[in-house]
């Protein structure tokens, strides 16, 4: 091929040097988010004159903190579990329906991929408002879980795809019901996917800021609600801790996806 | 009367305008192997699926030992079926694969062990049990996919194109291991295929499919030797079709002059056929003969090009009106022979194993 990276010569080097500038225009504010989280500065000067993990301590110590923290995690798993249920129950619908329309609900249920953030959160505002669902779990776990549909459905649609529905048709002439045959043939055949769907879901809520923002009340706020909230009143390393911690959740859970997708793909 | 142990009757599947099956009427005694030969398209996969619930037929009915399976939905029908596609359960091991037909019906564990050890000693995979589909080859899958099938002892074993997706010489081999199994579980096969080889090689009897239709319906040797249409003879075998004349016929025999001006008698002729009417005699290439013989025909050709096949030679020659066929002789009838291409010849064959359609 042309553009083979082996023949390149010294196009090599920079395309190595373009590379490693994007790669370091997207991580260093991450970087310097956690070098800040463990300098001694109350100013978050840099470099810092020291390090310390009293930043830490203080962020463990204020239950605002732990209490929101919680609150996106427990959030964040309502709204994977039901976007997955609704995921996967779509994705049937997408991938073996024929029927009047099947694009246009595609389209409809990746909608908020797309959609601006926040003219969805204006509306989903209002619209709660009215509904007295403003400020509420159950309102947040609902705006949620609309955000975390697409980022549920696509693993889970590619992945039906990629299994031979004639597989279902054996476990059905082998005398599984219909319904059987989905619970113990399809559904652990397909389970990569699933997985991952929960993971993406659970993800698109736990670092989700505009419509948490608006969803908010005093007496219930997300970790990203929090930190946002703090950084206006003033400019404390604690911050920079929650979000530290913020990132190695998210971190970990990509790693063990990619762990375990290597694990089955074999 | 006896019932007949399978009855396909009058089945017909319309997709849209299209008539995939028209009105085919089988009936099928136990433990038999029928095949459904055909080219794609011809219907026979459609009725297969016809009888295992996939699909349902537009009209028609399918009963087993009397009683119509179309009400039944697929998976309380207690068939077999193994797929063209490997159909494992990609998360289960061979054993839990094997189990699974069993477990969904409940029964015990103790008699779940014993018939899924049964079964792989059938397949000859005992050593198997705890691999999974896909540490396995294409042709090992298939041979679980029919431990599966069988291990719940259905009254009907039905396989499409099961071979279909591995090569040649596996193909062979499996093709024993199904032969032998059927002997040993007297179940009852319907196979559906495109390969004629593997039809002659496996069925007590073949439907021979066309447009939706059973063209003919007999063991092998009649469709081989008795073919009631061009198709059949074509289809079956290899063939050479020569255009002829029909001059004359009586009491299926008939004499037709060819297209470079020869006339043949004697030719079996099971179709009316008028004076004049234009006709196409078919002789198979292993009929022709490098040598005259009693009451046989003569045709002047040219050889072209010949190869050994082992058994036999393998020669394409062309006749005086330059049609170009092929012709088989045995290997040592042609000894001698063989280095003759471009050179003018008779070769001989005998009318009564030659056969007169209408064109």
């Amino acid at each position: 091929m042309l553009l083979d990276y082996d023949r390149m010569g010294w196009l090599r080097v920079v395309l190595l040097g373009f590379t490693g500038l994007v790669a370091a225009f997207l991580l260093l504010p991450v970087v310097f988010i956690v070098l800040l989280s463990f300098g001694s500065s109350r100013w978050l000067a840099f470099p810092p004159p020291g390090w310390t993990l009293k930043w830490y301590e203080e962020l463990l110590a204020d239950p605002a903190w732990l209490d929101a923290a919680l609150t996106s995690m427990r959030i964040a798993a309502m709204a994977a579990v039901l976007a997955v249920a609704i995921g996967l129950f779509a994705s049937f619908a997408l991938v073996r329906g024929e029927f009047r329309g099947r694009d246009v609900l595609r389209g409809l249920l990746l909608t908020p991929m797309i959609l601006p953030v926040v003219v969805f959160a204006v509306a989903i505002y209002a619209f709660f408002l009215r509904l007295g669902l403003g400020g509420t779990t159950i309102g947040f776990v609902i705006a949620h879980t609309v955000l975390a549909l697409p980022f549920a459905i696509i693993p889970i649609a590619t992945a039906l795809e990629g299994f031979d529905k004639t597989i279902e048709d054996a476990a059905i002439v082998c005398g599984a019901s219909p319904l059987e045959a989905k619970l113990r043939v399809t559904l652990p055949s397909i389970k990569i996917g699933i997985f991952s769907a929960a993971i993406f879901a659970f993800l698109a809520s736990w670092d989700e800021v505009v419509v948490a923002i608006f969803m908010a009340s005093p007496t219930l706020q997300t970790l990203p609600v929090k930190i946002w909230g703090s950084l206006r009143q003033d400019l404390s390393p604690v911050i920079a801790a929650a979000s530290s911690l913020l990132v190695l959740l998210t971190l970990f859970l990509m790693i063990v996806t990619a762990f375990i997708r290597r694990r089955f793909s074999k | 009367m006896t019932q007949p142990f399978l009855s396909i009757r009058n089945i017909r599947k319309t997709f849209g305008a299209v008539v995939a099956v028209h009105d085919v009427t089988v009936d099928i005694p136990k433990g038999e192997f029928l095949t459904f030969l055909g080219p794609s398209g011809s219907g026979k996969s459609t009725t297969l699926y016809a009888i295992a619930g996939f699909q349902d037929p537009s009209s028609g009915d399918v009963l087993l030992q009397g009683s119509s399976l179309l009400s039944v939905p697929s998976h309380k029908r207690n068939i077999g079926m193994v797929f063209q596609r490997y159909t494992l359960f990609p998360h289960l091991t061979v054993a839990e694969n094997v189990a699974f037909p069993l477990r969904v019906r409940r029964r015990p564990d103790k008699e779940v062990k014993r018939k899924v050890d049964d079964m792989l000693a059938l397949v000859r995979l005992e050593g198997f049990a705890d691999r999974r589909p896909g540490a396995l080859s294409g042709g090992q899958q298939q041979r679980v996919a029919l431990a599966r099938a069988l291990a719940y002892d259905p009254p009907i074993l039905l396989m499409d194109e099961p071979l279909s997706a591995l090569d040649k010489k596996l193909r062979e081999e499996i093709q024993a291991e199904i032969r032998r199994i059927h002997r040993e579980t007297g179940v009852t096969i319907l196979y559906v295929t495109h390969d004629q080889e593997e039809a002659l090689h496996l069925s007590d009897r073949i439907a021979l499919f066309k447009e939706g239709r059973i063209e003919q319906i007999g063991s092998g040797e009649d469709l081989y030797l008795r073919p009631a249409t061009d198709f059949v003879a074509g289809f079956i075998g290899n063939s050479n079709f020569l255009p002829a004349e029909c001059l004359e016929t009586a009491h299926g025999s008939a004499t037709i002059r060819l297209a470079d001006g020869s006339v043949v008698s004697g030719v079996k002729a099971n179709h009316s056929l008028s004076r004049g009417q234009k006709a196409r005699l078919m002789v198979r290439p292993e009929a022709f003969r490098l040598t005259p013989g009693a009451s046989c025909a003569e045709l002047a050709v040219e050889f072209i090009d010949t190869a050994f096949f082992g058994e036999r030679r393998r020669v394409v020659a062309r006749t005086a009106a330059g049609q170009e066929i092929d012709i088989r002789p045995t290997s040592d009838a042609a000894d001698g022979h063989g280095g003759i291409a471009s050179r003018s010849r008779q070769v001989f064959f005998d009318p009564a194993a030659a056969f007169l359609f209408p064109a």
